[in-house]
């Protein structure tokens, strides 16, 4: 069977049996060794788009991945939004250092949300810079490898605007603000899943930590995440979308595949066997290769046998569980790649 | 003990914030002394919590709720306490590590070592090194407590170690880490004194070196 990358990703996308599962980092992919070797580096690669491209596609044309991926942080859409951000330095990214808006349950004080408009949105910051990477990245490598357009889940995001530790009080305090903010970000999410859809990305990895368990109780995930992720990430059109969230996602499995998603990406806090088990073949399973262990502080060897191990549980794509740390080393990427391709 | 102490746990554990500061109020009112509420409810309210949270009937919201039910009452009493937490059974340092902001796993931790019934000194995020080991030796805390989620900043996990072995102070003040990126084989790598998985388990390793 020959078939290129992409026609692989798509393939495990749909769940399709395969020789064997691709590999590709679905998270943000970037690393000290692929800066140095493509010759694109963070910060500058967050704001140019032909930095972010080349740096972008040396997942596959350095490591040999399976996939190229547009965008390495979670900020571009807040920063747009007003929020103040440090760009970081080659080996750590960019920092949220100023919420602009606030919402303080203690004293009842709530900024309203006036956000841009989503049009607007689209046209200038770095998400305008991100976009042109995707297109880029389609044109230059979209016949071979299969496009991932990275951004921010709706939760994510509104804590983002307001703090997140403010924002999870909030629930217990005023849940109608928190909604009414969780409302406001979401319009701009889905137009802008959509234009990365439009630039040509062939999927949208929407990563929204904020959601995860060490933060949601797992009764509260639908209400101030899921439902939102429905509207605007699982609704997109021309591309498949998944859903990144880190910790241990195993009782929010079921409702992370309940919002109508392609796949999920999941993190090795959910030991992989389990994860697939939950699936239960609702959503394709993309993961679930720890990045502090063994990807950062493992050996070769290590990371062979993770990658063995979840091709083994029955992943549909072998992939870091969460974004690769920048200074993990080359041939730990190169053990993984080997281990699933051979 | 009396029905308002009772009543003051049920209330941290609850959430019920707004009840706070008058059944606080109402245990001094009754001449029980600040110590004492502090100890026995708040502490003790604090600690039921955590075993909600461990047994996973609590998440963060119901903590955070707990935690600011927390402080509601910890405000009323804290300056009725003779000196600078003289009366508390230890001084932590806390702060998450410089190039990181993510403070949210810090602050609850800061509430469960604060409901242990200890001094805690919270310098916040993103935090040099050098700041957080001249505070401690400053106050003369018993324990350094840091916390990241990302990877490139464990380097200044690794650097507290460094420093305080320079100043002979290693094993004087001990050492304990925590968040999403480090792991119990990396604090024994560095040579932390201890490392906690969450917040409960962090009260528990602040326990364990102060022999409370």
């Amino acid at each position: 069977m020959s078939m290129t990358p992409r026609e692989r990703v798509l393939a495990a996308m749909k769940q399709e049996k395969l020789d064997r599962p691709p590999v590709a980092v679905f998270t943000q992919s970037a690393t000290v060794g692929e800066m140095e070797n493509c010759g694109a580096a963070w910060p500058e690669a967050h704001s140019d788009a032909k930095l972010m491209a080349k740096l972008g596609a040396a997942q596959a044309t350095y490591f040999g991945f399976e996939a190229v991926r547009s965008s390495f942080c979670l900020t571009a859409e807040a920063e747009r939004l007003g929020c103040n951000v440090d760009p970081g330095k080659i080996n750590s990214t960019p920092m949220i250092k100023k919420h602009p808006f606030k919402f303080d349950a203690m004293e009842d004080v709530y900024d309203e949300p006036n956000l841009l408009d989503p049009e607007e949105f689209l046209k200038g910051g770095r998400p305008a810079v991100i976009l042109e990477a995707t297109k880029l990245l389609k044109e230059q490598y979209g016949n071979e490898y299969a496009v991932i357009g990275g951004n921010t889940g709706p939760f994510t995001l509104a804590g983002h605007m307001v703090s997140t530790e403010n924002l999870v009080f909030g629930i217990m305090m005023n849940p109608e603000m928190v909604a009414k903010w969780i409302d406001a970000v979401n319009p701009i999410v889905k137009a802008y899943t959509q234009a990365l859809a439009d630039a040509g990305a062939d999927i949208i990895q929407m990563s929204e930590p904020s959601s995860s368990t060490d933060l949601l109780s797992p009764d509260m995930f639908t209400e101030y995440s899921g439902r939102y992720v429905k509207e605007s990430l699982a609704s997109v059109k021309g591309a498949d979308s998944v859903l990144h969230i880190c910790g241990d996602t195993s009782e929010i499995i079921p409702l992370m595949a309940d919002t109508g998603v392609t796949g999920i990406s999941v993190e090795e806090k959910v030991d992989s066997a389990e994860a697939v088990r939950i699936a239960a073949g609702r959503v394709a399973c993309v993961g679930n290769v720890g990045v502090v262990n063994p990807l950062l502080q493992g050996t070769p060897e290590d990371c062979a046998a993770a990658a063995k191990r979840i091709a083994e549980a029955g992943f549909n794509v072998i992939s870091p569980g969460c974004g690769l740390s920048a200074l993990i080393k080359d041939e730990n990427l190169f053990a993984l790649v080997k281990a699933i391709k051979g | 003990m009396s029905a308002n102490m009772d009543a003051l746990v049920d209330i941290v554990v609850k959430g019920k914030i707004k009840e706070a500061k008058a059944a606080t109020q109402a245990c001094l009112d009754e001449g029980i002394d600040a110590k004492t509420i502090i100890f026995d409810a708040l502490s003790k309210a604090m600690g039921i919590v955590g075993d909600l949270y461990a047994s996973k009937k609590y998440f963060l919201p119901q903590v955070l709720l707990a935690a600011n039910t927390l402080y509601q009452g910890l405000n009323l009493c804290l300056p009725l306490l003779g000196g600078d937490g003289t009366a508390s059974k230890g001084t932590v340092v806390i702060a998450v590590v410089e190039g990181d902001v993510h403070d949210i796993g810090k602050n609850i931790v800061k509430a469960m070592l604060t409901g242990l019934g200890l001094n805690v000194v919270d310098l916040g995020k993103d935090i040099p090194i050098k700041d957080i080991i001249a505070t401690a030796v400053d106050k003369n805390a018993q324990i350094i407590a840091t916390s990241t989620l990302m990877t490139p900043t464990l380097a200044g996990m690794k650097q507290v170690e460094a420093d305080l072995k320079e100043m002979g102070k290693k094993g004087a003040i001990k050492t304990m880490i925590g968040g999403g990126a480090t792991s119990k084989e990396f604090a024994d790598q560095i040579g932390a004194d201890g490392w906690s998985y969450d917040a409960v388990e962090a009260s528990h390793v602040a326990a364990a070196f102060l022999g409370i």
